[in-house]
């Protein structure tokens, strides 16, 4: 019994070993930081203080991805419902719109979306929230289009022709058949705004991104490569998860 | 039964439909053949109202089409088309259930009814039950469309062109199959194609289009007799034409009594058409054959005179 459940465990741990080994490195480095010391030291020989401490590194963590958790769950909600919509017979004259503004917004850089957001929103979480949002919108609408575009049009006129109604032929044929695509998007989406959420510390919402913003403030390298390396960690755990989940 | 009144479709700038009036019976194939882009599925799918009619009037059963639910008109008609359509997510069984399930069946009889259909087209269920679309030969994936076209039952069936794109011999095992089936079946069929052979094949009516106008209609036998012009001739086969009627009569359509003066050697059966006698005086040289029953014994005779229509007196 006690083998079988080892077998289990470890075929687990193969399956998800990428994303386990890099999230394991995320948490090991956000609690042992400071261990590494002697490393930074050689770095930043001059600074008074070569470990970041204004704030733990769990907590920056937590902050990093509650922020890109929350605008990624809207931007997932809106782009994807958009894309629908505007497949939809009604909603068709607004395709070629939405198709080239998710094509152009990419182009837009999201330190531009902030330098608008904050005098409409004010400083703190909620304009890196919509910077992030608008940002991450955009590949998740092109794919989810590409997706259901892509569909063959003979599958969709049997479905009709078969007596499904259009409810049911979205849930049960379009979305299922669009799903890889659309989660390549979402894929894209968030891992961008995990290195783009970093700039959230520039308008007062702390996260992995303080270290490196204070350290090129302060002229001090060992912060800014203590908050790249965390946010290079969390990028490949999350990217490493998408991976798992794709098809 | 399915009626066409003067029925017209109009896209926004072409008539692809024009005032065409028809009439299936029920239990008939009714084939649909003509050029490509002169209107046949367009005709097939304002039955179902995939497309919507834009003027005349369809019934089905007395019924105008337009007074029904859409949705419940389809799960009441099968529906194959030459790329079948299949749910590439979906297994094979899935795919044939789908009717069944859209109509609320019970989870026990969608499964007896799968088997059932599977079985019916030759599709071994232990083989064939949880494959997907994408792991089927191009007959194999018909045959599944068509399953899944009959799973509800439904007594009227379109089919656009469904063997078209399959290699001429997989062409001919289906289309002999669906002779068989619908021996048994007496399903009210619409058949599109643009291959003459496997409508004179299978047709009960066949109904020549011509740039969404019916052009002629009639038994096979009839359109082969008297084509009303010389496109609906070439349309039938030019000069071969001849041949094709052969290949739609028996011969015991033209077979005499047998006569004690000379019974020859050379023998065709009785249910062969007078295409496959001709074949036989043609392979060994006769110009007289026995006719044979299923047990080999001589019921008739019939002369190459006979057998070409000449001296029916004789
Ligand atoms: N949805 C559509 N919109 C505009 N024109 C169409 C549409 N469907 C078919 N047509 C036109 O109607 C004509 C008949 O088409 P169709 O019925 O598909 O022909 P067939 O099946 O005999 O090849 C063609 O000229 C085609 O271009
Ligand atoms: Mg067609």
């Amino acid at each position: 019994m006690r083998g079988w459940k080892r077998g289990v465990m470890i075929a687990v741990m193969r399956e998800w070993r990428a994303p386990l080994v890099w999230g394991g490195l995320l948490i090991a480095f956000c609690l042992a930081m400071g261990e590494l010391e002697p490393f930074y030291r050689l770095i930043e020989p001059d600074s008074r203080r070569v470990i970041y401490d204004r704030a733990d590194f769990l907590t920056l963590l937590w902050r990093h991805l509650t922020v890109v958790g929350i605008a990624s769950f809207f931007a997932i909600m809106i782009g994807v419902t958009a894309a629908v919509l505007v497949t939809r017979p009604a909603g068709r004259d607004f395709l070629p719109l939405v198709a080239q503004l998710a094509s152009m917004g990419q182009t837009f850089p999201p330190v531009a979306v902030l330098a608008l957001a904050v005098p409409v929103l004010g400083f703190g979480g909620v304009p890196i929230v919509v910077a992030l949002l608008l940002y991450g919108l955009l590949p998740i609408v092109r794919n989810t289009l590409a997706g259901l575009e892509g569909i063959d049009a003979s599958v969709l006129e049997s479905a009709r022709g078969m007596g499904m109604g259009r409810m049911q032929i979205l849930a049960q044929v379009e979305l299922p058949l669009a799903f890889p695509v659309i989660l390549a998007g979402i894929r894209t989406s968030v891992t961008v705004n995990i290195a783009t959420a970093a700039l959230g510390a520039t308008v007062g919402a702390s996260n992995l991104g303080d270290p490196i913003i204070s350290g090129i403030v302060n002229a001090n390298t060992a912060y800014v490569v203590q908050g790249a390396l965390l946010i290079g960690l969390l990028a490949l755990t999350v990217d490493s998860l998408f991976a798992r989940l794709q098809p | 039964m399915i009626e066409l009144f003067e029925v017209t479709k109009r896209f926004a700038n072409e008539t692809a439909v024009d005032g065409i009036s028809l009439r299936v019976e029920t239990g008939e194939l009714c084939a649909l053949v003509g050029t490509s882009g002169c209107g046949k599925s367009t005709t097939l799918r304002m039955i179902n109202r995939l497309i919507e009619h834009t003027a005349g009037e369809i019934h089905l059963d007395g019924h105008p089409v337009r007074t029904f639910n859409e949705q419940e008109l389809r799960r009441r008609i099968g529906y194959a088309i030459q790329s079948t359509g299949l749910f590439p997510h979906w297994s094979v069984a899935r795919n044939i259930g789908l009717v069944p399930r859209l109509l609320k069946w019970p989870k026990a009889r969608v499964a007896e009814r799968v088997e059932e259909l599977m079985d019916l087209l030759g599709l071994p269920m232990a083989q064939f039950a949880d494959k997907y679309p994408h792991q089927l030969s191009g007959g194999q994936a018909q045959r599944v469309g068509v399953a899944r076209a009959l799973a509800a039952d439904p007594d009227i069936l379109l089919m656009d062109e469904p063997f078209g794109a399959l290699d001429p011999i997989t062409r001919e095992t289906l289309q002999v199959e669906l002779r068989a089936l619908q021996a048994r079946l007496h399903k009210t069929i619409v058949f599109v194609t643009h291959d003459m052979d496997e409508a004179l094949l299978l047709a009960d009516r066949l109904v020549v289009m011509r740039a969404g106008r019916i052009i002629q209609q009639g038994t096979p036998l009839e359109l082969l007799r008297s084509p009303v012009d010389d496109f609906v001739a070439s349309m039938l086969g030019g000069e071969n034409r001849g041949l094709k009627e052969a290949a739609l009569t028996p011969v015991s359509e033209r077979m005499l009594p047998l006569s004690p003066r000379l019974i020859s050697r050379s023998r065709v059966g009785r249910d062969a058409t007078l295409h496959q006698a001709l074949a036989v005086m043609f392979r060994e040289h006769a110009d007289r054959l026995t006719v044979v029953d299923d047990d080999e014994m001589p019921v008739g005779e019939l002369s190459l005179r006979r057998l070409v229509g000449a001296g029916r007196e004789e």
